[in-house]
C-alpha cells in the first residue's frame, strides 16, 4: 500500500507538471496568431470617426483594458494570478462579457450533447463488437462492412448527410440550433420539447460514427481474446460459452476504457465541427468563433477547459485500471 | 482385465484451410486407456499429438473438423452427442485437460478461486460458494499447494506454480481421465519433477483414474507412462510397454527418436548430435505407403507401394513392412542413423 501511495504521488506530480506546461502553451499559442485583435474591435467601434487622435485614444484604452501593452511575460503572470482568482478575463470578441460566463453557458450544451452520445455509442459499439467477433457468420459479415463504412465517414460529413435527409428532404427534424430560434431558454415543457427535437440529429450523427469506431476496435480485441489459450482451456473445463464471452468482454474492453476516458476528456472540444454544422450553441461553436475573432482570453479559456478535461480523464483511467486489471495493479506497486 | 475408460477407434480429424485443402492431422488412430494406466504419446512437433488430444475431447472448433471414428468415454460415444451435453456431462467431469502452456491458460483478470467457482457451479447444481471454497482449499492442501494461491491472480504466480494450479483446477471434479498435453515442456527440470510427482500423486490418491501424457520428451515418459504410443505424421507408428518402446524400439522412427535423446555425459560436447534427417511429409497430399519413407535409413522400394498396416508382435505393434528381426539386425549392423 505504501508503494501504491508513492506511485500515486509521482503520478500527481507529473500531472501538475503537464498542467503547468499546458497552461503556458494555452496562453502563448493563441497570441502567436498573426494579426491584432484590438484593431479589429477598434475599427468596428470607430467606423465613421475621422479624428485620428481619438481613434488612437480608443485603441490605447482597449489595449490597456486588455493588458496587451505590457510585455508578454507580465501578461502571463497577470493571466495566472487572475486564473487563481477564478477570473479568465474579458472576451475580446463578445466584449464586455466575461470568459467564464460564456464558457459556463455553452459548456452545458456541449456536455448535454456529448456525454450521452459518447456513452451510448461506447456501450452499443462494444457490445456489437464482441457479438460480431463471437457470433461471426452472417452477423459479422453484415455488421463489419457497415461499421467500417460508417467509421470512415467524418462526423461532420455524416452530419451534413443527416441534415439533408431528415431536415431538408423528409422535413422531420430541425436543421440547426439548440432550440427553436423564437424561444428564450426557460424551464417550460415546450422549450424542453424543442431542445429534444433539435437534439436528435447532432446526437445520432455522433453516436453512429462513434459506434462504428468503437465496434471495430472491440471486434479486433475480442477476436484476439477469443483465440487466447484461456478460452480454449475454459471450454475444455466445460464452461458455458456465455460465461466465456463475459471473460472475453472484460479483457477486450480494457483498452477500450482508455478510449472512453479520452473521448470524455476531449468531449468539451470534441464535437467542434458537429456543433458548427448544426449551429449548436455549445463550446465548439464558441471556440470556432473565438479563433475567428482572435479572442485570446476566450481561446485560452476553451483550451484550458479541454486540457483540464483530458488530464482528469487520464488520471481517472490510471486509478480505474488499477482497480479492474490486476496486471496494471502489479505494475503500480513496483 | 481392467475397465476401459477411454476407447478410441479409427479416429480421423482434419484441418481445413481457407483454400479448402484438407490436412489430416490425426489419421486412423485407435487406442484404449484402462483404469489405473498412464498412456504416453510421443512424437516430434507437428505430428498430431495435440490435435489428437483435442479430438479425443471433442474440441472441434474451426479449422479443426471431425472426419470419422469413435471416441468412447465411460460408454458414451462423444462424437455422436450434442455439444451442450458433451460440455455439461463429459468435459471437466469425466475427462479433463491440462494445456500445453499453462502460462496463458488462465484468464489474467480472474482470481484462481473465481475460476474454480465457475467450473464447479457449472457442473454441480446448487453448490454454494462456501462449499466450493472448502473443497478447493482441501484439495490444494492435499496436493501440497499453498492455499493463498486461490486468492491470487495468475500474474502473481510463478510458471511452475501456475502449472500446478492448472492441474489442480482441471482435476477438481475428480475426472476419470486426465489428458496432459506437454504439461512440463515449458518448465525447468526441478519444476518438471514436481509436476510429474503431482500427476502421479493424483492417480495414487484416486482423484483421477487414468491419464494420457503427451510429450516430446522421452526420458520424462519413462518416468510416468505405463505404455507408449509413438506418433508420426498423424499416424501411430509404434505402441507397446514404456520400457520396451524406449529401450528396444522396433520402428525405424522410434529408433531414430530414441537415438536423438541428449543424455548428459562426459565428453558429449565433442560428439556429434544425432538427428533424424529430413522433415515430416506434408499432410495436405494423399500419402502412399510409409510416411517415414523419405527419412528412413532402411527404406526399400516395397515401403512405398501400398498402405502399411500395423503389425502385432506379442503385446506390441508397429507400422513397417519389415519384420522385427530384420530391423533389429539392421540396427545392430551399425547402419547407424546419419549424423550432422
Amino acid at each position: 500500500m505504501k508503494s501504491y501511495r508513492k506511485y500515486m504521488t509521482s503520478k500527481i506530480v507529473w500531472y501538475v507538471l503537464t498542467f503547468v506546461v499546458a497552461l503556458f502553451l494555452n496562453f502563448l499559442l493563441p497570441r502567436l496568431i498573426p494579426g491584432n485583435p484590438v484593431s479589429t474591435i477598434v475599427s468596428k467601434i470607430t467606423s465613421g470617426m475621422a479624428d485620428t487622435n481619438s481613434i488612437k485614444r480608443v485603441y490605447e484604452t482597449f489595449e490597456k483594458e486588455f493588458g496587451l501593452n505590457k510585455p508578454i511575460w507580465e501578461q502571463f503572470l497577470i493571466y495566472v494570478s487572475n486564473l487563481l482568482h477564478g477570473n479568465m478575463g474579458t472576451s475580446f470578441g463578445q466584449y464586455p462579457r466575461k470568459v467564464t460566463d460564456i464558457l459556463a453557458s455553452s459548456i452545458v450544451w456541449t456536455i448535454g450533447l456529448q456525454l450521452p452520445a459518447i456513452i451510448v455509442s461506447w456501450i452499443l459499439g462494444n457490445v456489437l463488437g464482441v457479438l460480431a467477433a463471437y457470433i461471426k457468420k452472417g452477423f459479422d459479415k453484415v455488421l463489419f462492412p457497415v461499421f467500417l463504412f460508417i467509421s470512415c465517414i467524418p462526423s461532420f460529413g455524416f452530419a451534413i448527410v443527416l441534415v439533408w435527409l431528415f431536415a431538408v428532404a423528409l422535413k422531420i427534424a430541425p436543421a440547426s440550433g439548440g432550440y427553436a430560434f423564437d424561444m428564450i431558454p426557460s424551464p417550460t415543457l415546450s422549450f424542453f420539447l424543442s431542445v429534444l427535437q433539435h437534439y436528435q440529429l447532432p446526437f445520432w450523427s455522433i453516436v453512429l460514427v462513434g459506434i462504428g469506431g468503437q465496434s471495430l476496435g472491440m471486434r479486433e480485441m475480442s477476436i484476439y481474446e477469443l483465440n487466447a489459450d484461456y478460452v480454449k482451456y475454459c471450454r475444455l473445463l466445460g464452461l458455458k460459452d456465455s460465461k466465456i464471452v463475459r471473460y472475453v468482454f472484460k479483457n477486450a474492453v480494457l483498452p477500450q476504457i482508455t478510449g472512453l476516458a479520452l473521448s470524455l476528456g476531449t468531449m468539451v472540444g470534441g464535437a467542434l465541427i458537429t456543433e458548427i454544422v448544426f449551429s449548436y450553441p455549445g463550446l465548439g461553436s464558441v471556440l470556432f468563433n473565438a479563433i475567428a475573432a482572435q479572442d485570446f482570453p476566450l481561446i485560452s479559456g476553451c483550451t484550458l477547459l479541454i486540457t483540464t478535461g483530458v488530464l482528469i480523464a487520464n488520471f481517472v483511467i490510471d486509478i480505474v485500471y488499477g482497480l479492474i486489471d490486476p496486471r496494471i495493479k502489479v505494475a503500480q506497486q513496483e | 482385465m481392467a475397465e476401459k475408460l477411454l476407447e478410441v477407434k479409427n479416429l480421423k480429424s482434419v484441418y481445413k484451410t481457407r483454400f479448402n485443402e484438407k490436412i489430416t492431422a490425426v489419421d486412423d488412430v485407435s487406442f484404449d486407456l484402462e483404469d489405473g494406466k498412464c498412456l504416453g504419446i510421443a512424437g516430434e512437433s507437428g505430428c498430431g499429438k495435440s490435435t489428437l488430444a483435442m479430438s479425443v475431447m471433442g474440441y472441434y472448433y474451426p479449422p479443426l473438423f471431425y472426419e470419422s471414428g469413435i471416441v468412447n468415454i465411460s460408454g458414451i460415444d462423444i462424437t455422436k452427442i450434442p455439444y451442450n451435453q458433451l460440455r455439461k456431462e463429459i468435459l471437466g467431469k469425466e475427462i479433463a485437460y491440462i494445456p500445453q502452456a499453462a502460462m496463458n491458460a488462465l484468464n489474467p483478470t480472474q482470481r484462481i478461486i473465481n475460476l474454480i467457482e465457475d467450473v464447479m457451479e457449472e457442473h454441480i447444481s446448487g453448490i454454494t460458494k462456501k462449499e466450493i471454497r472448502k473443497i478447493a482449499e482441501d484439495r490444494f492442501e492435499t496436493l501440497n499447494l499453498p492455499k493463498d494461491v486461490l486468492q491470487r491472480y495468475p500474474i502473481e504466480l510463478s510458471g511452475g506454480m501456475k502449472q500446478r494450479t492448472v492441474i489442480a483446477i482441471s482435476t477438481i471434479l475428480n475426472p476419470k481421465i486426465l489428458i496432459a498435453d506437454e504439461p512440463t515442456s515449458a518448465l525447468d527440470v526441478t519444476s518438471q519433477k514436481i509436476v510429474i510427482k503431482l500427476l502421479k500423486d493424483l492417480i495414487k490418491r484416486g482423484f483421477i483414474k487414468a491419464m494420457v501424457f503427451i510429450t516430446h520428451e522421452l526420458p520424462l515418459l519413462y518416468n510416468i507412462a505405463d505404455d507408449i504410443m509413438v506418433m508420426y505424421a498423424g499416424e501411430i507408428v509404434e505402441s507397446g510397454e514404456a520400457e520396451e518402446v524406449i529401450f528396444d524400439p522396433i520402428h525405424p522412427y522410434s529408433n531414430g527418436l530414441m537415438n536423438s535423446i541428449i543424455v548428459p555425459e562426459k565428453g558429449i560436447k565433442g560428439k556429434k548430435l544425432t538427428v533424424i534427417p529430413g522433415a515430416p511429409p506434408n499432410l495436405k497430399y494423399k500419402l502412399e505407403g510409409c510416411r517415414f519413407f523419405d527419412r528412413c535409413l532402411f527404406a526399400k522400394d516395397e515401403c512405398k507401394i501400398s498402405e502399411i498396416n500395423m503389425k502385432y508382435v506379442n503385446n506390441r505393434s508397429y507400422r513397417c513392412v519389415l519384420q522385427v528381426d530384420e530391423l533389429k539386425e539392421m540396427y545392430e549392423d551399425g547402419k547407424k542413423p546419419a549424423t550432422t
